[in-house]
């Protein structure tokens, strides 16, 4: 309880201490478009702040203005969101995964951009990848945030097991996918040829957008009652049908793909930062590739954007700072600071960027995926109810039919608009 | 200490209550005396269940928050959902699991422990209260690492223990029946070091003369515990059980940073139930009607033991 407590009094206090310290010193500006003096607050999604005070550093010296900068951990962003809302003082600019948007959208703490992103040449809908630039990432309509980093899934293999199994290169369907992995599991117990994490709500709706259909229908509604994704749930239900997925939910990725005991999963770019750091010695046994397709090879296209918060009373210099992370320097700079992948387009194309084969494989990707419906709560709601559909079918062999048909019925008719 | 205070408390209380009948002056001095208890008790206990109360009855979620006006009077229709909703029932059924698993449990296991720490004052003794004392005060975040490395399906030490007698890797808490039996034998190890403390506590109020009387009439070991020591106990025994019986109900710690709540939902308490609903899905009417349903329940057993007791006899 009083942990709990203490969560949520540290932003009450360190906002309320951040407002005292700008009332005292800001004066009485009666110019309402200037900033308040004081540092610009930002919150970073993480355990450290350091490389991101790092990467400003530069915006720092020549614009003068002071970023003070928070990590957020991603499991607390909830509560802050909460407080930061409840107590009408928020930071100055925030980083906001892409499944949290609607939420800060309809919590009223995202200010609407529209109007003022015409004045800085790096914020244009147009500079950014498609899949995550202007409208694909607009609430309502209405753009509230700037994309910021990318995220995307990829196949990773283990090429040494898969060649002393007889299999020369990387699936490159979801049927042969499938096969490979029977054909992996028969090495041996405890051996297995796929992993599939059970919290992993974004795998199923990759395999649906891969079998050429979509979870949002042409209303613009979540709609799961679609053959595609019949299809989906068929081959995610017949991995493990096949015993070809390891069933504890306490599997541990990195460790299971080191040790060989899933040669083949699907994951993020931090799984290869990861894999590096555990076993340096594995380089050159394994290897990324584009997901397998089906009708088509669409992945996720993940990551955070930017937004600035409503009650921020350093509106121009947080837009200045926006513009700045824009930048495709900017962003080339905290991939080498901090490996997570750019979101814009000339950075992305970089060709001293692409020169790294993981890099080449991740861009690829990156131009054929797409973001998850930005609904209220993706994460706690519709894809809660996904995963427990589809993990009570496949690991505890609840009847498909009745868990889908509740299922379709507790997500019909929320709107991605 | 505080349990034998506790219980003179209890037993003069009768008495103090016949004699105090007077009226007149003085009357408002006790209650000058428990103000401050009663303030914090009515700001911090009470008026946070008026709030849940009248925010169960809206549609309050993160929007309302930020504007009072998007917030709407919806009458019972969190409730009606409530007991619509299969996940509140199912996290019913979980807590009513792990109540009546783990209650007896906590109580039964702490009281032959602190029976058996009673048996001599040594520094063994002594030392071993502080031993089983250490998980009431480890902080639970360290407990669940520890315990999530011992259950770990692939490199777990149990597993590897259970490997070298070739028994086949037990998905501790990936099993929804199995995950429930570890989530709760970890709370029962964290719950019985503060009981065990408080029945040593309350052994101490045990009158020598007794047990010698009874072991000159020839009463065994055994017989001793059973006819005198446990009735003596009656007190701390009761309130060992109330207190367990509403940690119990509130059950959200262990399952919470072990499981999350999962494997699909079976470890999901109440608790963990309305904090998913509240704080994750932001939906704070919906999580409010629910935590108000656990606060009657928690209530209603709570009253119903108080009033089993009133009818015991004192000794």
């Amino acid at each position: 309880m009083m942990r709990k407590f203490k969560k949520a009094i540290v932003p009450v206090v360190v906002a309320g201490l951040a407002f005292a310290l700008t009332a005292c010193s800001g004066g009485t500006s009666a110019d309402t478009a200037k900033d308040a003096s004081g540092p610009l607050t930002v919150w970073v999604m993480g355990d450290s702040s350091k490389n991101f005070e790092k990467l400003v550093e530069p915006f720092v010296k020549s614009s003068g203005q002071k970023v003070d900068v928070v990590a957020i951990p991603w499991d607390s962003i909830d509560q802050k969101l909460t407080t930061a809302v409840a107590s009408g003082s928020g930071p100055d600019v925030v980083q906001i995964g892409l499944t949290k948007l609607r939420s800060f959208a309809d919590a009223g703490a995202l200010l609407p951009l529209d109007g003022k992103i015409a004045a800085y040449p790096n914020l244009a809908a147009s500079k950014f990848a498609d899949g995550v630039g202007g409208k694909a990432t607009a609430v309502n309509g209405k753009i509230v945030s700037v994309p910021w980093v990318a995220d995307t899934r990829v196949l990773f293999t283990r090429t040494d097991i898969l060649a002393a199994s007889g299999i020369d290169s990387p699936p490159t369907t979801w049927d042969q996918l499938r096969a490979d992995a029977r054909t992996l599991t028969q090495r041996g117990p405890n051996k297995f040829g796929y992993y599939i994490p059970q919290w992993d709500n974004a795998l199923p709706v990759e395999m649906t957008w891969d079998f050429g259909g979509d979870i949002v229908n042409s209303k613009g509604d979540i709609d799961f009652n679609t053959t595609a994704f019949h299809n989906a749930v068929d081959l995610y239900t017949g991995l493990y049908a096949d015993k070809s997925v390891p069933t504890n939910a306490d599997f541990d990725q990195t460790q299971g793909f080191v040790s060989g005991t899933v040669p083949m999963l699907v994951s993020g770019p931090y799984l290869a930062a990861g894999i590096n750091a555990a076993a340096p010695q594995l380089a050159g046994k394994w290897t990324v590739s584009t997901l397998p397709a089906a009708d088509k090879g669409t992945s996720l296209f993940g990551g955070s954007n930017l937004g600035i918060f409503t009650t921020s009373k350093h509106q121009n210099g947080s837009l200045k700072l926006l513009d700045f992370l824009s930048k495709s320097s900017t962003q080339l700079n905290w991939y080498t600071i901090n490996g997570e992948l750019p979101t814009v387009k000339a950075a992305l194309n970089d060709s001293t960027f692409t020169s790294d084969p993981l890099v080449k494989v991740y861009t690829k990707q990156l131009a054929d995926a797409k973001v998850l419906p930005i609904i209220p709560n993706w994460d706690g709601g519709v894809g809660t109810n996904l995963l427990k559909a589809l993990n009570s079918i496949a690991l505890t062999h609840s009847d498909p039919k009745s868990t889908l048909e509740t299922f379709y019925q507790s997500t019909a008719g929320i709107s991605a608009k | 200490m505080a349990v034998s205070n506790v219980l003179t408390t209890a037993r003069t209380r009768r008495r103090t209550a016949a004699t105090r009948a007077r009226p007149g002056r003085g009357r408002l001095t006790p209650y000058l005396f428990i103000a401050p208890a009663m303030l914090l008790l009515l700001a911090f206990g009470v008026f946070p269940i008026v709030v849940a109360a009248a925010v169960s009855i809206t549609d309050m979620n993160i929007s309302g928050l930020a504007d009072w006006h998007n917030v709407n009077f919806i009458g019972a229709a969190n409730y009606v959902k409530l007991f619509a909703d299969p996940d509140f029932w199912q996290a019913l059924g979980n807590t009513a699991f792990f109540v009546i698993i783990g209650v007896p449990s906590v109580v039964l296991v702490s009281l032959g422990v602190a029976l058996l720490l009673n048996r001599s004052g040594n520094w063994f003794f002594r030392s071993l209260r502080a031993f089983y004392f250490i998980p009431a005060i480890t902080a639970i975040v360290a407990i669940s690492l520890v315990w999530g490395y011992l259950y770990n399906t692939q490199f777990g030490l149990l597993n590897w223990v259970l490997s070298l007698v070739g028994v086949p890797p037990v998905q501790w808490l990936s099993d929804p029946v199995l995950a429930k039996f570890s989530v709760a034998l970890v709370a029962i190890w964290r719950g019985t070091g503060l009981n065990i403390i408080i029945f040593l506590a309350a052994l101490q109020g045990v009158p020598r003369e007794y047990l010698e009387a009874a072991s000159l009439d020839g009463a065994g070991e055994w017989r001793q515990i059973r006819s005198i020591v446990v009735p003596l106990l009656r007190f701390a025994i009761f309130f060992v059980t109330v207190t367990t019986i509403i940690s119990w109900f509130q059950f959200f710690d262990e399952a919470f940073v072990l499981t999350n709540g999962g494997p699909l939902g079976a470890t999901t308490s109440i608790s963990i139930f309305l904090y998913h609903q509240g704080f994750q899905q932001s939906a704070f009417g919906y999580a409010s009607a629910g935590s108000l349903i656990l606060f009657v329940l928690i209530a209603v057993i709570t009253v119903a033991q108080l009033r089993l007791r009133r009818s015991d006899v004192d000794y």
